[in-house]
């Protein structure tokens, strides 16, 4: 350097803050490595003019001289200079920006072409319009350089900041917030940044206020889409609010939500199918994508093609029509939806199925989803395979194996059919001592040679449990139990019905399919796995390990035997004495590959009949146990696993189903005094331990359930032991035996009852108090709002009810006057002159309006099980706050959907409240005499018996107000209740007299009805008040509402007037039928 | 075989469907339990018998086939005592009334009719059937008007006498007769059940549908189709019947299985055959129709 330049400068810089001068020395060193003198010199320039500008503009050239030594690494020196005079001029013009552009230098220039630098620099100059806050805009953009340049090319940059600039003409925090949320933004975009800009600068041209909504929504809802569908998405973003969608933002974000749901790959083939309405309607196209989870979860892509088909039809006829179906709100598009979908919900089979296996078992069976019967945690743990546990068959959800609905539904036909055939053909009706019909006992001999064997001295609480006992691998004896009864059953039923048959052999060779091959298994299984496929009915020859090859057709031979049409389920126990002898001798090795031989098996049809045990049986079976001794260590056996389930006939647990049953059968007769037979809780402790059933999943240790949690929930479930939550109300169920004596009514309003003891065959005397007042009374806007909800139905029951009038007039005869005479009676009076009789002179006849003479006590249960929810859709807000978890949203969504068609929550008394008032509409049309009351209680001093409107009582708002506040309260003791009605009715003089009991069927009381000896206390004494009614010459009739068979009373009133509704909703209908009927 | 009142060409008033049986040759009865041995036993002590059940499960037929048996047995009794004295008829008389609500009570008895200048009295049905000391039958007594009660007291107790108010007689009633009434349970009109007083003069037999390997006898021969037919039939109805609590009022009669029957031996596919002379007699109900549906679908190909 020149000297006299250089103290000249020198000078010059020491006129600054030392700061600027002690950078400069420090970067002056690498910067002589690359520059020119001449350069050198108009660098220190540079610094010095910057510095010169203002007072606090030194900062700036400290800066400039701090980078300097970093940029002359990346940049050749003319760059260099270019780079220097740009940020100079910038720096000069605006102070401002000075710093920003010389501290974001180092980490953007590298490589950066001279033009782009000083382009650069004027991008920022372009953002700064001499104001506080454009100036942070700039700074914030210099700062952010270096990562929109990672994103954006040089032009796109450009671009992206004219956008700013328009932005910034309407509100500089917006511009700034874009600026930061794009950083964010950019690399979710994907390949084509410049579109999103294009988007961007539309965006502000046409709706600048959506802007920042749009950002934070794309911020969201690109994540969601596949990478290669983001651009399309953006520009059917785009598209959407060109077409003037209104919340533009809001709608991609759940367009989005939806794609979620979907499957990335599929995103594009969705697309494309939904792209096509943006033509034809905008707004359906994002109803579409929105149902389209929904449509995909019940059918193909080429389906939703097809629905989607139809909705553009539909559309372009009618418009609201056609968004109703894309919505799925309408009739039309669930119908279609229905008839394009080949899955089978069980909901949607329920009804028919559910009575269908009533029909066929001739049980109250209930039908539910398997996986309520996992959740209860009594033993069985599949919870999409179907199964039974003797009283309810468990379904799994849906079923979507085939392409054909008919298919689906013919699959849940079977397996319902399987089920219930365990139970009408007797799986679990096994007696240890019944002797079976095909094959020679054996299980007696069993149990005597087993006195001192291992297991028989642990006690059984079920024959089927004392069976398995004498096993033992008793793993293996219950899967070969499982087997063969199950085969049994399918033999069973394809034998007697006939009609399904074809059916359910198909679903037979569809799990052939799927089941292992022999070859892959080890010798024991290998020869399990035989006897499972025999039992499917496989034709094909099965490999069978060579060693045993006569082992195995033995078995095919015992099994064969026993799955037959013809045998019970203790020739499947005996099968399977003969089959585990078999197969414990069978060590559990791995077998060769070379080792394996088909078995082929003729269909020899007669082979079942003249089946005789080999000789040696009895030696054989005298061994089966001592056979353990041999040490199991010393051959390389393997763990033996039990056969993989097969899916059409689900878990099969006859040891746990007896016991339930057992148990049940205890609630029953609970009372019945020291009964030795029944189950104590050690024995239920006993039973979890021995369980095989049971042993499985309490050895996975996978539920985390211990055995006593099982014997709870077993208690719980059978009603022996109450679960902690009571429906409402209730007191705690402590047994109180009734005791004491007869009661006095004291009070004024009440009534002392007799009540019948079945058992005793006698009343106990003065044993009940009926409690009488007058119900509450609430609001009369109740009343009115139903009888408007069921406008026109209240019409229509009026006008039946009217009819009912003329339906009673009669052609009166023999009058002395009327319309016209009587043939008959002329006649008779003529034949009365000849034959010298005294005429007859009253010969005309009237149509005379009968006299209606009718009196009525509604009896209304009011107990505390009148609560129950009838349909537990609550619904939610009407909202849009769509959870975020794709699994809520699902469910979300789906209720949504349903919300439409579903009623709002309603419990089993509200409809009984409803249907009262309907009828109350209807007899006030035809003025019979009625009462209505409502009757609760706990214990026997305090039935409650409530007063809505007394039979000699004129309907009033008073009634109405009343009505409103019925509510369900304690317990029910139908019996008292009855009688004080019947003694209601006996008072009023009328020649036709009902009482009408709407009620759940469930007589609950303490010391009344619960499990037990007690429930059919309270059904007797139900039943008895009726028959006193009877004898006073009162009619009666029970509805009873119930829809899942908690009905008590029916057993005992077959020949009583007595109804069941199954579908609560036709209460109010089926009412007025019933009062119709019952009084003409 | 049904005869009309005599007459009818000069009957200037309506006239009711009155049906009496004179049977020629055995009625196909098969019996279900020890309804045969009860009805004997009441009828040797005269002691009047209410039939209880439900429709189409063979109370009719039960008391034309009694009507025969019994008619044969007394026959021969007679014969042995009076071996001079002929009787025509190899059976006791069976008068059917089919009741209604407009039934009164001269419609059972008589009454007088118009010939020419003469008056003639004309016995009535039920009148018949006690001077003839036959089997009357009062099918569905419920339906009938309140005053024939008037005549069903006297003849049910030790009196058996049959009070003809017009002619101011009393009748008694002959050897043979008795008095035999069918009703169904069920929900009836409030208005119409039975009177104690009334239903405690009867002893009652029960009917119900027979069990199925004898309900399939029965089908197969009315309808004339092979056992193993009308054994699936049978099955289906008592499947059927399984269903009595969840809305049907009654399950699937016998007589419907017959009609079922029928049709299949007609050429009628079994399926449709079951759809429409079963399923969609025995309820209107749509869910409950899918049901069946399904039943009949796996009982029959
Ligand atoms: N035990 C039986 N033996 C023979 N046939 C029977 C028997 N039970 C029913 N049937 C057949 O069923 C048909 C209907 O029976 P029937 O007419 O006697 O019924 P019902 O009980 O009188 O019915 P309703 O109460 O409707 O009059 C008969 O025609 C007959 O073919
Ligand atoms: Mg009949």
């Amino acid at each position: 350097m020149n000297n006299k330049r250089t103290t000249q400068l020198n000078k010059k810089l020491k006129t600054f803050p030392p700061d600027v001068k002690d950078e400069f020395t420090k970067a002056k060193p690498h910067l002589e490595e690359y520059l020119t003198q001449q350069q050198l010199y108009e660098w220190v320039d540079s610094g010095i003019k910057i510095a010169s500008q203002s007072n606090n503009a030194w900062d700036i050239s400290v800066n400039m001289f701090r980078v300097s030594p970093i940029i002359i690494g990346s940049l050749k020196p003319d760059d260099f200079m270019k780079w220097l005079e740009a940020g100079t001029n910038l720096a000069i013009k605006h102070p401002m920006l000075g710093t920003a552009f010389f501290s974001s230098s180092p980490s953007l220039v590298q490589g950066m072409s001279s033009t782009n630098i000083t382009d650069w620099a004027s991008l920022g100059a372009q953002l700064y319009k001499d104001t506080w806050k454009s100036g942070t805009l700039s700074n914030r953009f210099f700062e952010s350089s270096a990562d929109l340049l990672e994103q954006l090319s040089f032009e796109e940059l450009t671009r992206f900041v004219s956008f700013l600039d328009i932005v910034a003409k309407h509100s500089y925090d917006l511009s700034s917030e874009c600026l930061t949320l794009a950083l964010r933004l950019f690399p979710l975009v994907g390949e084509d940044k410049g579109r999103f800009i294009s988007l961007s600068l539309n965006l502000v041209e046409t709706g600048w206020r959506q802007l920042k909504a749009f950002y934070d929504a794309s911020l969201k809802a690109l994540p969601r889409v596949d990478r290669l569908q983001r651009k399309r998405f953006l520009d059917l973003s785009e598209r959407l609010h060109l077409e003037g969608i209104i919340n533009m933002p809001n709608t991609i974000l759940e367009i989005s939500q939806a794609l979620q749901l979907i499957e990335k790959r599929d995103h594009c083939k969705l697309l494309d199918i939904a792209e096509p309405l943006l033509d034809l309607h905008p707004s359906s196209f994002s109803e579409f994508i929105k149902s389209s989870p929904i449509v995909l979860a019940k059918v193909s892509f080429d389906k939703l093609d097809a629905w989607c088909e139809e909705g553009k039809t539909l559309l372009k006829t009618n418009p609201d029509g056609g968004m109703a179906f894309f919505k799925i709100e309408s009739s039309r598009s669930e119908k279609f939806l229905e008839e394009i979908s080949s899955a089978v919900e069980f909901q949607t089979i329920s009804n028919v199925i559910e009575l269908y296996c009533r029909a066929l078992a001739g049980e109250e069976i209930d039908l539910a989803d398997s996986r309520d019967l996992v959740e209860k945690n009594i033993g069985w743990v599949a919870a999409d395979s179907p199964t039974t546990e003797g009283s309810t068959v468990y379904l799994p959800e849906t079923v979507d194996r085939y392409s054909k609905k008919s298919e689906n539904f013919l699959w849940y036909k079977v397996v319902s059919t399987h089920q219930v055939g365990r139970m009408e053909f007797g799986s679990f009706r096994f007696r240890f001592d019944k002797p079976s019909t095909r094959f020679e006992n054996t299980r007696n001999s069993l149990e005597l040679k087993s006195t001192e064997g291992t297991n028989s001295n642990i006690s059984a609480t079920t024959d089927i449990q004392k069976f398995f006992n004498f096993f033992e691998d008793r793993q293996l004896s219950s899967d070969i139990f499982s087997v063969i009864e199950d085969g049994r059953v399918d033999a069973k039923v394809k034998d007697d019905y006939k009609g399904i048959s074809k059916g359910y052999v198909s679903i037979q060779l569809d799990a052939l399919k799927v089941r292992p091959n022999t070859q892959d298994l080890n010798a024991r299984e290998a020869l399990l796995e035989l006897l499972v496929q025999i039992s499917l009915g496989q034709k094909k020859s099965i490999s069978v390990p060579k060693n045993y090859k006569e082992e195995a057709l033995a078995i095919v031979k015992i099994a064969r035997h026993a799955m037959d049409s013809r045998s019970s389920v203790e020739d499947t126990s005996e099968a399977t004495v003969r089959i585990y002898a078999i197969l414990i001798e069978v060590s559990n090795e791995t077998v060769d590959e070379d080792d394996w031989d088909p078995l082929d098996f003729e269909e020899d049809e007669s082979e079942g009949d003249n089946f005789s045990d080999p000789e040696g049986l009895k030696e054989t079976l005298d061994s089966m146990g001592n056979s353990a001794g041999d040490d199991p260590a010393d051959t390389q056996e393997d763990k033996y696993n039990s056969p993989q389930e097969v899916d059409y006939r689900g878990e099969f647990k006859p040891e746990l189903t007896q016991l339930l049953e057992k148990l049940r059968e205890q609630g029953q007769y609970k009372d019945g005094g020291n009964d030795t037979d029944s189950i104590t809780q050690e024995m239920m402790d006993q039973f979890a331990k021995n369980s095989v059933e049971l042993s499985q999943e309490l050895n996975d240790g996978a539920s985390g359930i211990t055995s006593d949690e099982i014997v709870e929930n077993m208690l719980k479930e059978v009603g022996l032991k109450k679960p902690e939550s009571l429906e409402g109300g209730q007191g705690p169920l402590v047994h109180v035996d009734e005791t004491g004596g007869e009661l006095e009514s004291d009070e004024p309003e009440t009534f002392v009852y007799d009540e019948w003891d079945f058992r005793a065959g006698d009343y106990k005397p003065r044993w009940c108090i009926v409690r009488q007042k007058y119900m509450a009374e609430g609001e009369d806007s109740y009343y009115g709002s139903i009888v408007q909800s069921y406008g026109n139905l209240i019409l229509q029951v009026r006008r039946q009810f009217e009819l009912l009038v003329p339906e009673t007039m009669r052609k009166e005869r023999r009058l002395q006057d009327g319309e016209d005479i009587d043939i008959d009676d002329v006649i008779e009076t003529m034949i009365d002159i000849k034959s010298g009789s005294s005429p007859n002179e009253k010969m005309y006849w009237r149509r005379n309006k009968v006299h209606r003479d009718v009196a009525v006590v509604f009896l209304l249960d009011t107990s505390a099980s009148t609560a129950e929810a009838i349909d537990d859709s609550k619904s939610n807000s009407d909202q849009w706050n769509a959870p975020e978890d794709p699994v809520e949203y699902m469910l979300w969504l789906r209720s949504r959907r349903g919300e439409g068609t579903k009623r709002t929550y309603k419990r089993i008394i509200d409809l009984e409240k409803e249907a009262l008032i309907l009828l109350i509409n209807a007899i006030e049309a035809i003025g019979d005499t009625y009462g209505i009351y409502g009757f609760s209680g706990y214990g026997r001093e305090n039935v409650e018996f409530y007063t809505i409107k007394d039979v000699d009582e004129l309907f009033s708002d008073r009634v109405k107000r009343r009505i409103d506040r019925i509510a369900p309260l304690h317990a029910t003791r139908m019996g008292p209740a009855i009688r004080h009605s019947t003694s209601k009715l006996e008072s009023i003089d009328a020649r036709t007299k009902l009482l009408f009991m709407i009620s759940d069927g469930r007589p609950q009381d303490r010391g009344y009805s619960r499990e037990g000896v007690e429930k059919e206390y309270a059904v007797h004494d139900t039943r008895m008040a009726l028959d006193e009614a009877k004898n006073k010459g009162i009619n009666t009739f029970c509805l009873t509402v119930d829809r899942n068979g908690h009905d008590y009373l029916k057993t005992m009133m077959s020949d009583m007037g007595y109804e069941v509704l199954d579908d609560i909703y036709t209460l109010p209908h089926r009412l007025l039928y019933l009062y119709r009927k019952l009084t003409t | 075989m049904a005869t009309k009142t005599s007459n009818s060409t000069k009957t200037l008033y309506q006239s009711y469907v009155i049906e009496e049986y004179h049977l020629k040759k055995e009625p196909y009865y098969v019996p279900v339990g020890d309804e045969i041995q009860l009805f004997e036993a009441a009828y040797s002590q005269r002691i009047p018998v209410i039939f209880k059940g439900p429709t189409g499960v063979g109370k009719t037929r039960f008391v034309e086939y009694m009507s025969w048996k019994l008619g044969v047995n007394l026959t021969k009794v007679k014969k042995e005592e009076k071996p001079g004295e002929e009787r025509q008829q190899d059976n006791l008389p069976l008068v059917t009334i089919a009741c209604h609500e407009d039934l009164t009570a001269s419609d059972l008895v008589g009454r007088y009719l118009l010939e020419g200048d003469r008056t003639v009295w004309i016995d009535g049905p039920l009148t018949r059937a006690v001077k003839a000391g036959g089997i009357c039958y009062l099918d569905e007594v419920v339906e009938a008007r309140k005053d024939t009660t008037v005549l069903i007291h006297p003849l049910t107790d030790h009196r058996r006498m049959l009070p003809v108010e017009k002619k101011g007689e009393l009748i008694e009633a002959a050897d043979g007769f008795l008095l035999v009434l069918s009703y169904n349970p069920g929900y009836q009109s409030a208005l119409k059940d039975l009177k104690h007083s009334t239903r405690q003069r009867f002893v009652s037999i029960e009917f119900n549908p027979p069990p199925r390997e004898i309900e399939a006898q029965i089908v197969s021969h009315e309808a004339n189709i092979d056992i193993d037919m009308a054994m699936r039939l049978a099955q289906l109805g008592e499947k059927i019947r399984n269903l009595k609590e969840h809305g049907l009022g009654e399950g699937a009669s016998t007589r419907l299985l017959i009609y079922a029957g029928k049709l299949m031996a007609a050429g009628i596919k079994p399926r449709r055959a079951c759809q429409v002379a079963v399923n969609w007699s025995v309820t209107d109900d749509h869910s409950l129709q899918n049901s069946i549906e399904e039943v009949t679908a796996s009982i029959f190909e």
